[in-house]
């Protein structure tokens, strides 16, 4: 290779750079919900656009930039601190789309653009999906259909933009309030299945025991006489009157060691049990009481939202 | 081992690129502007008379500050050399976002060091804003486009962020110290 067809090889990968974060970033918007603290979005659907949840201190007076400049005010369709995304609907013309990838395209070692718009202008930033990892729930709780780390800088205000491969597909949300580690991106079928419930309902349902639990590590005999498997378990240190729980029988000291056939030790366990595919659902409910083992059915609830929905 | 793709671009602008010795709060970098010796750098990296400039290949000089403009960070330098491997300028009018820049210096020590990165947002004329990775030691150094031409001169980090002093601001600095009297303050 002769250094002039090389070095024409470093422009051609910058015009498409370029030219990528040009077309791409049209579907890039600001997001204004009277804060200090800016956010980016990304026109997901015709009218819908999708937005970093933590960034969005308020409900009401949502401005949203668009790629030419002009401002339309927005309606909160709901927000899921879990997954740290939040959706909200746009009136009127819009710009265009984000062309989104599907999972085939999520690749480490894919170069990528991180475009935001934390204000009037499109800003970008440059790098790698470094890993593509499984299914993972984040420290606030939200499901997400896999793990997705990035090598690359996201500037105050980037979170709520997208991840764009060089072709200009739209891979995900980008987020700093995920990790404090690094770069996340939420993956599309993530923010795809995120959205329609959003659109549906305004939040995402999440299963309900309505009980207070700490961890607790049963004695190796102790374990052993009773014939459970492992040694941990969750012991229910408070119950909400009239909670699933309770209404099933459930008392304050029970130690819960499993739940619908899956063994618990630790309150994560149990949460990862309580998607919205368990509400409404009978389940058995294995636990230690009194120094022996009982089984209890319980049907899961719905949580309550926050103002009680 | 050179990526392929940025040797032609790398190897110009690294012998292009100096170590600036001036005071004790560590080394900046500069850019030789002229083969007659005119080496460009950041205000904030000339801190005292004596200052050395150290090329690529080891030869090293003294340094006399020819002109220096605090308000837009430059100084000019001038060595007693009229062979020296000078920087192409490009223009950084042009520049969009998402385009490949590259920043050579010495960042925390490290000699030639060489970053990759992108234009981060339209510069506002004042400054560049450049996605790529610099520490203390980039300052003074150059910041090139994806053929290796100067289209600024890295200054500071805000956030992160690289910012750079734009090659016009630079050409126009230039300018004025040719006209003004000799080791002066071009302001």
């Amino acid at each position: 290779m002769t250094e002039f067809s090389a070095t024409d090889a470093l422009s051609a990968l910058s015009h498409t750079l370029a030219e990528t974060a040009a077309r791409s970033g049209g579907s890039v918007v600001a997001v204004n919900a009277r804060s200090r603290r800016p956010a980016s979005g990304v026109h997901w659907r015709a009218g819908v656009v999708v937005t970093a949840e933590h960034l969005l201190p308020r409900e009401e007076d949502i401005l949203v930039t668009l790629a030419d400049g002009a401002v339309r005010p927005a309606q909160l369709a709901g927000r899921d601190p879990g997954t740290d995304l939040a959706v909200l609907r746009v009136a009127g013309e819009a710009p265009p789309v984000a062309a989104l990838g599907d999972a085939a395209h999520l690749q480490p070692a894919t170069l990528a653009l991180a475009l935001a718009r934390p204000g009037q202008d499109l800003q970008a930033s440059f790098g790698l999906i470094s890993a593509v990892l499984g299914p993972w729930r984040t420290w606030r709780g939200g499901q997400i259909d896999r793990q997705v780390r990035l090598d690359l800088a996201l500037y105050p205000g980037f979170s709520g933009g997208a991840l764009v491969d060089a072709a200009g597909r739209t891979l995900g949300i980008v987020t700093a309030g995920l990790s404090r580690s690094g770069a996340i991106a939420v993956p599309v079928e993530t923010v795809e299945r995120v959205v329609d419930q959003l659109l549906a309902r305004g939040r995402i349902a999440r299963g309900y025991l309505g009980v207070g639990m700490q961890p607790v590590r049963l004695p190796t005999a102790f374990a052993s006489t009773l014939g459970l498997a492992g040694e941990g378990g969750v012991i229910v240190v408070s119950l909400e009157a009239e909670g699933p729980a309770a209404r099933s029988g459930v008392l304050i000291g029970d130690i819960l060691v499993s739940l619908d056939g899956v063994a618990v030790g630790d309150t994560e366990d149990v949460l990862a049990l309580l998607g919205p595919e368990r509400i409404g659902r009978a389940v058995s409910a294995e636990v230690v009481r009194g120094g022996k083992r009982a089984t209890i059915t319980i049907t899961i609830g719905e949580r309550p939202g926050r103002d009680g929905r | 081992m050179i990526l392929p793709m940025l040797e032609g671009v790398a190897l110009p602008l690294i012998r292009a690129t100096v170590l600036v010795r001036s005071g004790n709060r560590g080394a900046g970098a500069g850019i030789v502007w002229q083969p007659g010796g005119l080496v460009i750098t950041c205000a904030h990296v000339v801190q005292s008379e004596a200052t050395t400039v150290e090329l690529f290949d080891g030869r090293r000089y003294e340094a006399r500050l020819v002109g220096r403009d605090r308000r837009c960070d430059l100084a000019a330098l001038a060595v007693e050399a009229d062979d020296l491997s000078a920087a192409a300028p490009g223009t950084s009018t042009g520049l969009r976002v998402g385009e490949l820049v590259v920043a050579v210096g010495h960042p925390l020590g490290v000699p030639h060091a060489l970053g990759l990165g992108i234009v981060q947002a339209q510069g506002n004329g004042e400054w560049l804003r450049a996605d790529v990775r610099l520490a203390p030691g980039n300052s003074g150094g150059p910041l090139a486009d994806s053929r290796g031409r100067v289209v600024g001169v890295n200054a500071m980090v805000v956030s992160g962020l690289a910012l750079a002093v734009p090659v016009e601001t630079v050409e126009r600095f230039v300018a004025r110290i040719g006209r003004a009297p000799s080791g002066r303050e071009a302001a």
